[in-house]
């Protein structure tokens, strides 16, 4: 059995026992490198963002009189489709002369829905989507 | 939509407003106007959900509907009509001269740890690491994309920059192709769902026994510095190469969860196990060394089999068992103790694919609890309504028809580790989703 074994053994670290020499030593090998006494630069662990395209909003009108407004429920999570219809009874209320059509989109809550879009495009002034929880 | 020229309210939650505004941000639209209901709007009742609408939206203190209709008829600022190309910086490309102390609370405190302490990553330390791959330091393994989408598929990053986080995580540099062959599977760790999800690695291969990784007692535990250090490096590298873990942003795990310290690394027992390891069963060959991920919610312990006493112990049974307590949507991995393995052939499952089986015809519950569960309603009966089965089948059964718990008996797996101690086994609730060679990134 070796001294390191022993000291295992005996739950002392070897390095507790070191020589004021040979923690000297221990230390110099440890002493960092790169830039300065005791001192280290660090390399920045950062992936690389992707620039962002900026894009202007669509035109808004001056009015919602006799306008159509889409209402999608964007995810089907608990509670949207019928903070929805909600919403079409305070339009029906307050603003009757705007006309409201509710749409659940297609697929899970990531998915594209083309199909939707290109309707609400066609036939709407505006959409309210209803995105989660 | 407003890239297509229609004005759009996008409304959530105000337990998401942070999350909301980014996702504006970086789809190039940052003054996006969006709306805000109190939080939760599941759970709440019809007459809750309408006083909701005429009451002040809590972030911007306007009431909803009045804020709706000023949002779709007020002009457009300057600011709401600028075009371009935003460049983006991830900051600075070094940190220091400084020391030791200084760099460590530097790190933490700009979230680019796990919250202990890193190694230090020095020019001289990320040299040595690339030293330990033929593949150059600018290879690109994803490059950055623009557009909509999780933040983790958008960010890119090199050979050098993975090198950069498997030093913070404590990896030797032999352990780099495993790193890399990791990071070539991206997305990669804190993938941010509300379901807290996280992950579980498996590696099968000779670089086990060359890395000197625990397979057998403890695998699982931190009892090997490659076990520790490479399941590590999983989560530094979706913190830092992907942008991920930012919490209220880029994660939105309402607990969390403790696998993420080290993603569940697994070294299959190769020599002990009694069936082909994983990676064979995948089409790679014995002698190639291979990385495969898993991802779902949980990991759940197994404590023996059904039966007890009886001459053969019913492992299959119990396995089956703890499945139907499992999230449906996500698969099971069970990973066995040797002992679990070869009492399961003496059961006659001479193949894991056998068992698989077993388990996928055995576990099975009513449409009606289906029906009920927590993905069915917003993740599930959306791709029933599209025809995608075999949903679209089982939403047309009567309420009390049984039908199986998974998908497929491929959403099965099982793995073999640890010191046969005892006959126990765990299982991770978890799809096994990519898999990739480590040879090729040596």
């Amino acid at each position: 059995m070796n001294r390191r074994q022993l000291l295992s053994l005996l739950g002392i670290s070897p390095a507790l026992l070191a020589t004021p020499a040979a923690e000297a030593d221990r230390k110099k090998k440890e002493a960092p490198s790169s830039a300065g006494e005791g001192k280290l630069t660090a390399v920045s662990p950062k992936g690389t963002p992707p620039p962002i395209q900026l894009y202007s909003m669509a035109p808004r009108a001056s009015s919602l009189d006799g306008k159509t407004i889409y209402v999608v429920d964007a995810t089907s999570f608990l509670g949207s489709a019928t903070l929805l219809h909600k919403m079409q009874a305070w339009f029906q209320q307050n603003m009757p002369s705007v006309k409201t059509v509710f749409r659940t989109k297609a697929g899970i809550y990531g998915a594209d829905d083309p199909k939707l879009w290109a309707e609400i495009k066609a036939n709407a002034y505006a959409c309210i989507m209803a995105i989660g929880h | 939509m407003e890239k297509m020229g229609v004005p759009a309210i996008p409304m959530c939650t105000q337990a998401y407003t942070e999350l909301a505004k980014l996702t504006a941000a970086r789809d190039g639209m940052p003054h996006l106007r969006q709306v805000f209901t109190p939080h939760p709007v599941g759970g709440k009742t019809d007459a809750e959900l309408a006083a909701y609408l005429v009451n002040p939206d809590p972030v911007s203190g306007i009431q909803i509907m009045k804020e709706i209709v000023d949002d779709l008829t007020k002009p457009l600022t300057a600011d709401e009509t600028k075009t371009g190309l935003q460049t983006m910086a991830a900051g600075p490309a070094t940190f220091g001269p400084d020391t030791v102390d200084n760099l460590q609370e530097i790190f933490m405190n700009n979230g680019m740890t796990d919250y202990m302490p890193i190694v230090i990553p020095t020019e001289e330390k990320v040299q040595a690491m690339l030293k330990a791959t033929s593949h150059k330091p600018d290879e690109v393994l994803r490059t950055p994309v623009q557009g909509v989408g999780y933040t983790s598929a958008r960010w890119g990053y090199t050979v050098r920059q993975v090198a950069v986080n498997a030093v913070m995580a404590g990896c030797r540099p032999e352990y780099f192709p495993v790193v890399l062959a990791m990071a070539s599977l991206g997305p990669l760790g804190l993938f941010g769902s509300t379901t807290s999800s996280s992950t579980a690695i498996v590696i099968n291969g000779p670089i086990r026994d060359k890395l000197n990784m625990n397979y057998t007692l403890g695998a699982l535990s931190p009892f090997a510095q490659a076990n520790a250090t490479i399941g590590r490096s999983w989560t530094l590298m979706g913190k830092n190469l992907t942008n991920g873990g930012i919490p209220g942003d880029t994660y939105q795990g309402g607990q969390g969860n403790q696998l993420d310290y080290n993603n569940c690394l697994i070294a299959e027992d190769e020599k002990n196990s009694p069936w082909p390891p994983f990676h064979v069963q995948l089409g790679f060959k014995p002698e190639e060394s291979v990385v495969s991920i898993f991802g779902g919610p949980d990991l759940r312990q197994g404590h023996g089999a059904r039966g007890a006493g009886a001459e053969i112990a019913m492992f299959d049974q119990q396995i089956s068992f703890m499945c139907q307590s499992l999230v449906g949507g996500s698969g099971a991995l069970a990973i066995l103790d040797p002992l679990v393995a070869k009492r399961l052939v003496d059961q006659g499952y001479d193949t894991k694919e056998k068992l698989s089986e077993w388990v996928f015809k055995n576990t099975q519950r009513t449409v009606k609890d289906f029906k009920e569960s927590f993905l069915a309603s917003f993740h599930l009966y959306p791709l029933a309504l599209e025809g995608r089965e075999p949903y679209a089948s089982w939403y047309k059964l009567p309420d009390d028809a049984m039908i199986p718990f998974f998908v497929s008996a491929k959403q099965i797996n099982f793995v073999v580790c640890g010191g046969q101690a005892n006959a126990f086994f765990q299982i991770a609730n978890m799809n096994h989703g990519r898999s990739a060679s480590i040879d090729k990134w040596m």
